[in-house]
């Protein structure tokens, strides 16, 4: 059974891109609209990976990912933060909360998949 | 991105266009009120998004324009710049900008023309004024990548002569917990190279008893054949570097750089040495050389557990500062949380969707007539709940098409603001019943006339300031819009308080150009709603509510195109007020049937106000006097069976509908009265599109086409002939009804 991917995105089009991208690679996916999105989302689901993005309504990204690490059923599941270069910032604080893996946007599809292969397989 | 970058881009265009209208929206209400911290957040949160959208695409004229925006959006954010007039102005005009950029470069793709490229140039000095460089931002990424290498000191001792690289992974204790999975990236070695060896050090696991199952204790020494650079292979730990000790050492190495290795390593030097010895990465001859070469600085273990409780304390003080951010953040009010969850669907589905129902509407209610015919009692009740049952699939359906008419509301307050600064009069909006929902299809069709009504009033109602103040109305003109639902259909209101339209003015036109008989003595509301016969709008006729562009016959014609009316109240030195009625949806009509000869037909059942009988004695007598009397009123009337030829002799008993149309009452004489029922509206083919009379039709139950009735044209065919009529009694009879 293909592994399930979570993203999280404010952004539609970066949604449906990742989204693509990853679909092609094998995996499944599963998408959130913002952090409490992706929390409801995620309930019950059997969730590989987590991608999230920083800057979100609702909940941000770091508020997300520590929601995650508080959850015994969740904490294990690797996350990528989606960055941009003007965020070395929330990087390091995203990475406080326990979010290992980043890539910075904009990214080419190799990019991600390269990134995401150093996690889990499709 | 390579399967249809298309499908791709059309979301982000659709997505730009939504953020860019949520940061004007913002952009506007920060003009006029207070804000909060929240609202200045979703404001950046909106550009950067675009910005990192737009990144994706490759579109790099909108992320560096976007980047601008968002430097000094940033600004706005920490309180470094203050909100004020010029700033806003700047924003809103860099929006407009960021939507011609989008629409050009990703929807056309194509270039800027001079002129925008002139206008960006403008708005980017404008905007440097708010921006300062963000050399901080800069600054963390240089530390932070020289953090990222781990530096190898060369210095004497010979070189180690394994053509292999050595890795030697002590990985953070906490690495399962932030997702990594250790043997994973072991595995993941064997794609950049071959692992020759992989040697699992136990170390560091404690006793049973202390054993955290969360904790990762292990530490490997990996031998890899590998001709990739020292950098991919580094990239393959890329994520685990955190708290993490790992060493890569190239081949040939020298042997010095494999004592120090060892001495970092926490375990014991004496068994790292053998065992480094063993896998074949050092001769014992090597290791020794590179022993004695070098004083030993004992340096006991525990060097990754120190580091790990550096990390741990660097953790804490960065996760108090993310604590303190969060707090502030849930805190502020998000203008998006107000915003209802919505599914993007493409409205060809939707269509789909609805017509399917439609057909299950119209197969349902053959299904319920032959139960009805069966005499067969259960059949009919079952019958009766799938129909009840599709009704409440029909209304969901329809509701799905259903949007809110605030977002085309709010679009006007730009568009207020803009004609009014240009004109130099100073009008608020005010927008009422933003909730109330219609047809998507009418959204998309009523923007383009509403627009229209909106500048008339702007500009042609609204008196500037000086007047108003002179005829002692508040210097601020008010702008109205208002939507709510009325039996079955929505009223759009638009009222400004200017001057109301000029009535002598009007009368004397329609006269001039034959519009009014010239005996006929018209009430007001008549007269004002001339302004939207055709013909009429050219200038210098009506001074204050003349056309821009289209004129009112224009707006008429497309309201009337979705079943619509349009309505014209004025008060001189009060105002104007022009009402728009629509239908709620364009694809169901609840319809009263009626029977003619052989044929059926439908009349919208929002128009009929009752039925009567037609006795033989009144028909006789309305024959002559060409109206009915109903109830002492005058009812013109049309004899259906005449107006559409329908063969066959007169039925013995006829029946008159009476259907009301902008406040005119008619009466269609049909054979039989069928009853109510809904109905799907099939358009008519283009063959059909002059028949007067006829909207569209319906497939009825028994598979039978049935006409529905174009009451408006019906109602004015009526009530022309009638005036013919009365007309030909008087004297001086040049008028030309309609």
């Amino acid at each position: 059974m293909a592994k399930t991917i979570l993203i999280v995105d404010d952004s539609e089009s970066i949604r449906q891109l990742v989204s693509h991208i990853l679909k092609s690679a094998g995996y499944d996916v599963i998408e959130g609209e913002d952090g409490k999105d992706a929390l409801t989302k995620l309930a019950g689901q059997k969730i590989h990976l987590i991608i999230c993005d920083v800057n979100m309504p609702n909940m941000d990204g770091i508020g997300f990912v520590k929601e995650i690490k508080k959850s015994d059923d969740y904490k294990f599941i690797p996350i990528i933060m989606l960055t941009t270069e003007s965020q070395e910032k929330k990087k390091l604080q995203g990475q406080a909360a326990g979010a290992k893996a980043w890539v910075v946007k904009p990214f080419r599809p190799d990019q991600m998949l390269n990134a995401v292969s150093k996690l889990i397989l499709p | 991105m390579s399967a249809n970058p298309n499908q791709f881009l059309q979301t982000f265009i659709a997505e730009a266009h939504e953020r860019l209208q949520e940061m004007e929206e913002i952009l506007m209400h920060l003009e006029n009120g207070p804000h909060d911290a929240g609202t200045i957040d979703s404001l950046f949160r909106a550009a950067h998004t675009v910005k990192g959208s737009a990144g994706m695409f490759r579109l790099d004229s909108i992320v560096s324009f976007a980047h601008i925006i968002e430097d000094v959006l940033g600004r706005m954010r920490d309180s470094e710049i203050e909100i004020e007039g010029d700033l806003v102005a700047v924003l809103l005009d860099s929006c407009d900008h960021m939507l011609h950029l989008v629409e050009v470069i990703a929807e056309q793709g194509e270039q800027l023309d001079d002129a925008a490229l002139a206008r960006e140039n403008e708005l980017r000095k404008r905007l440097k004024a708010y921006q300062t460089g963000n050399g901080d931002a800069q600054g963390t990424r240089v530390s932070l990548s020289a953090e990222k290498d781990i530096p190898l000191t060369a210095s004497g001792g010979g070189e180690v002569s394994s053509d292999n690289w050595h890795i030697s992974l002590r990985f953070a204790q906490s690495v399962l917990k932030e997702g990594l999975d250790p043997l994973y990236l072991i595995r993941y070695l064997s794609n950049i190279g071959e692992v020759i060896s992989v040697t699992t050090l136990a170390d560091a696991i404690p006793a049973a008893a202390e054993m955290n199952a969360e904790t990762f204790y292990l530490g490997f020494e990996i031998d890899l054949k590998s001709s990739a650079s020292k950098e991919t292979i580094s990239e393959v730990f890329e994520f685990a570097h955190q708290g993490s000790m790992i060493h890569i050492m190239p081949p040939h190495s020298k042997t010095t750089q494999y004592i120090e290795l060892i001495r970092s390593l926490p375990e014991e030097e004496a068994r790292l040495g053998e065992l480094l010895v063993a896998t074949g990465t050092l001769t014992q001859h090597e290791l020794e050389d590179g022993l004695n070469a070098q004083q030993k600085s004992a340096q006991p273990g525990g060097t990754s557990k120190l580091l790990g409780e550096i990390l741990i304390d660097q953790g804490s003080v960065t996760q108090e500062v993310v604590q303190a951010a969060l707090e502030k953040q849930s805190q502020a009010k998000d203008t998006k949380t107000k915003e209802s969850r919505f599914i993007r669907v493409q409205a060809g589905k939707l269509d789909e969707l609805i017509n399917l129902v439609g057909e299950l509407v119209i197969a349902g209610a053959g299904a319920n007539m032959l139960a009805h015919l069966s005499n067969n009692t259960p059949l009919q009740e079952s019958t009766s709940v799938i129909s009840r049952l599709v009704e409440e699939i029909r209304d969901s359906a329809l509701k799905l098409r259903m949007v809110q008419i605030g977002e085309t509301f709010n679009r006007f307050n730009r568009v207020v603001r803009d004609v009014g600064r240009e004109l130099g009069k100073d009008i608020d909006l005010v927008i009422t019943g933003a909730e109330s929902e219609l047809d998507k299809t009418l959204i998309e069709k009523i923007g383009d006339p509403l627009m229209h009504l909106v500048r008339n009033a702007i500009d042609h109602g609204i008196e500037s300031a000086d007047k108003r103040v002179a005829l002692g109305k508040p210097e601020k003109g008010t702008l109205r819009l208002n939507a709510y639902h009325d039996s079955g259909s929505i009223a759009i209101e638009i009222s400004d308080d200017g001057a109301g339209l000029n009535r002598d003015k009007i009368l004397k036109k329609a006269r001039e150009i034959g519009l009014i008989p010239a005996g006929a003595m018209p009430t007001d509301q008549e007269i004002y709603n001339l302004i939207f016969e055709a013909g009429f709008s050219t200038a210098d006729t009506v001074t204050n509510l003349s056309g821009r562009g289209v004129g009112m016959d224009v707006v008429r014609r497309n309201i009337a195109s979705l079943r619509g009316t349009v309505q014209l109240d004025s008060e001189p030195g009060i105002g104007t007020t022009v009402r728009i009625r629509l239908p709620l949806t364009l694809a169901i009509i609840d319809g009263f049937r009626v029977g003619v000869g052989k044929s059926s037909y439908v009349v919208p059942l929002d128009m009929v106000i009752e039925c009567v009988e037609l006795s033989e004695a009144e028909r006789q007598a309305a024959n002559e006097r060409s109206y009915l009397n109903l109830r002492g009123e005058v009812l013109p009337f049309v004899l259906l069976r005449d107006h559409f030829e329908v063969a066959g002799a007169n039925a013995r008993r006829e029946n008159v509908v009476v259907v009301q149309y902008a406040g005119k009452k008619a009466g269609l004489v049909v054979d039989e009265l069928m009853g109510e029922f809904q109905t799907v509206i099939k358009p008519l083919g283009k063959i059909f599109s002059n028949l007067r009379g006829i909207s569209g039709s319906t497939i009825l139950g028994s598979g039978e086409v049935a006409l529905i009735l174009d009451v408006p044209s019906l109602v004015q065919q009526a009530v022309a002939r009638e005036s013919q009529q009365v007309l030909r009694k008087l004297p001086n009879n040049t008028a030309t009804a309609r």
